[in-house]
């Protein structure tokens, strides 16, 4: 694991020996190893110097990323920005190509779930604008946070063990504990403390701090976003990125249709068994259930056979037409 | 020698585009009058996500009417569009419309899942 430190302003040694109780000797940068002083939004590396955790820090230096980063870090705490980009990324499994079956109970309860969360950020949110200028809003405040904190906890425990199940935070996430969250709030502190587990996981908070404010404004968003990423990714890299949207777009419309079609005719079988059979509210529900079921599947297998397969079309395309 | 997948998965997209162009219009030239009309706004079904209205209307349009009718008897009627009251408030070109959207949607996407199951036994791959 590796530790990264962020701060949001230029630190002399001594403040930054204050603030994280370490020698600034004992970090480095990506571009120095031991650093005269903290420079504002850096990601410095504690300790061990491997090339696993150089990737790391690789990874989370460009500019826009570590300033983001770092906000994003002092606002919510380090722990809750890995568990918020575990988070997201998981939303957007559930979601890539599920935008068809969205009438599902499954995909309404996985908005429920991406909204509750947002309410719980936003309460916290508000909370630390009424610390920082010590408003006498602070006590309402606080209230507001407990009660989406009880909200996000008593509707969706089960989702959030299964999101925070592969997160190990010493004193636990502030997804798992409104205290802890409130502590990080009303801090006053510059420097952010991250956990990063791994490469894999230090992509994924790349790219939360890039779409942060997307989460909750609709899953489909969620999508287009990291749709529309790989579009942009190739273009930046200098690759075809005309073929990649046309694999993208395709995908996205061919799932979409397949999800819906699905959910239509499951949900006109469903109307027709409970008027030909005594089929009662249990029954529904199993049946609502499998047709959710059969519409993911089918919206997921869609998407990705396409995927695969829409370049050569995109290539036959452009032969016949260009030839 | 073009394989056999590229082939369905080109006429997959083909048909979904189209789907999307004919939902376009239907929404625009017939479901937007419904939903401005006092007496059927109310009957348009349940949008499970903003625009499935739209999928509703089309299949109470497209359904023979002795389907429909067993909807609207049904215990979950909520949920449909209400095809008696929808066919008095259209016109011959609406249903036709309609039909034709419904119908090719759901070819649409069955053409989708056929895919997937013969991908999935493995008839598709050279």
């Amino acid at each position: 694991m590796s530790e990264i430190l962020l701060c949001n302003r230029a630190l002399s040694p001594q403040a930054f020996e204050n603030q994280c109780g370490i020698d600034i000797g004992t970090v480095s940068a990506l571009s120095c190893t031991k650093p005269i002083m903290a420079a504002a939004n850096t990601p410095y590396l504690v300790g061990d110097n491997s090339s696993v955790n150089r990737n790391i820090l690789n990874q989370l230096t460009p500019e826009p990323v570590a300033k983001s980063l770092t906000n994003l870090s002092l606002f919510y705490g380090g722990d809750n920005v890995v568990a918020l980009a575990e988070m997201t990324e998981k939303l957007k499994d559930y979601n890539l190509g599920l935008i068809g079956a969205s009438t599902s109970v499954y995909a309404g309860r996985i908005s429920g779930f991406a909204g509750a969360v947002q309410d719980y950020e936003v309460a916290l949110m508000k909370y630390r604008q009424a610390v920082t200028s010590n408003s006498s809003m602070k006590n309402s405040a606080e209230k507001m946070v407990n009660k989406a904190f009880q909200k996000m906890q008593g509707q969706f425990r089960n989702e959030l063990n299964a999101v925070t199940a592969q997160i190990k935070a010493k004193r636990g996430i502030p997804l798992n504990n409104a205290k802890r969250s409130i502590n990080i709030a009303k801090s006053s502190r510059n420097v952010a403390k991250l956990d990063v587990t791994s490469q894999i996981q230090a992509n994924k908070i790349v790219r939360f701090s890039k779409q942060a404010k997307i989460l909750g404004n609709g899953l489909a968003v969620i999508d287009f976003a990291s749709r529309v990423g790989n579009v942009q990714n190739s273009y930046q890299a200098g690759e075809k990125w005309e073929r990649n949207l046309f694999i993208e777009s395709s995908s996205f419309a061919t799932s979409a249709v397949t999800g819906s079609v699905a959910v239509n005719v499951g949900g006109a079988a469903l109307t027709f068994l409970v008027a030909a059979t005594p089929i009662g509210w249990i029954g529904l529900i199993i049946g609502g259930v499998a047709v959710a079921g059969v519409a993911a599947a089918a919206s997921l297998g869609v998407n990705s056979i396409v995927k695969d397969n829409a370049g050569d079309v995109y290539d036959l395309l452009m032969k016949e037409l260009i030839p | 020698m073009i394989a056999l997948i590229t082939i369905f998965v080109g006429i997959m997209i083909g048909m979904s585009l189209l789907t999307m162009i004919l939902y376009i219009f239907f929404a625009q030239i017939t479901v937007k009058k419904l939903r401005k009309n006092s007496k059927t706004r109310d009957f348009l079904g349940v949008e499970y996500v903003s625009g499935w209205d739209i999928i509703n209307v089309a299949q109470a349009l497209a359904f023979p009417l002795s389907w429909s009718l067993k909807i609207e008897n049904s215990k979950l009627s909520f949920m449909h569009a209400k095809a008696s009251l929808l066919l008095e408030n259209t016109n011959i070109f609406d249903r036709i419309l309609g039909c034709v959207f419904y119908w090719f949607m759901i070819l649409t996407g069955l053409f989708g899942i056929t895919i997937v199951i013969l991908n999935y036994l493995g008839l598709l791959s050279d």
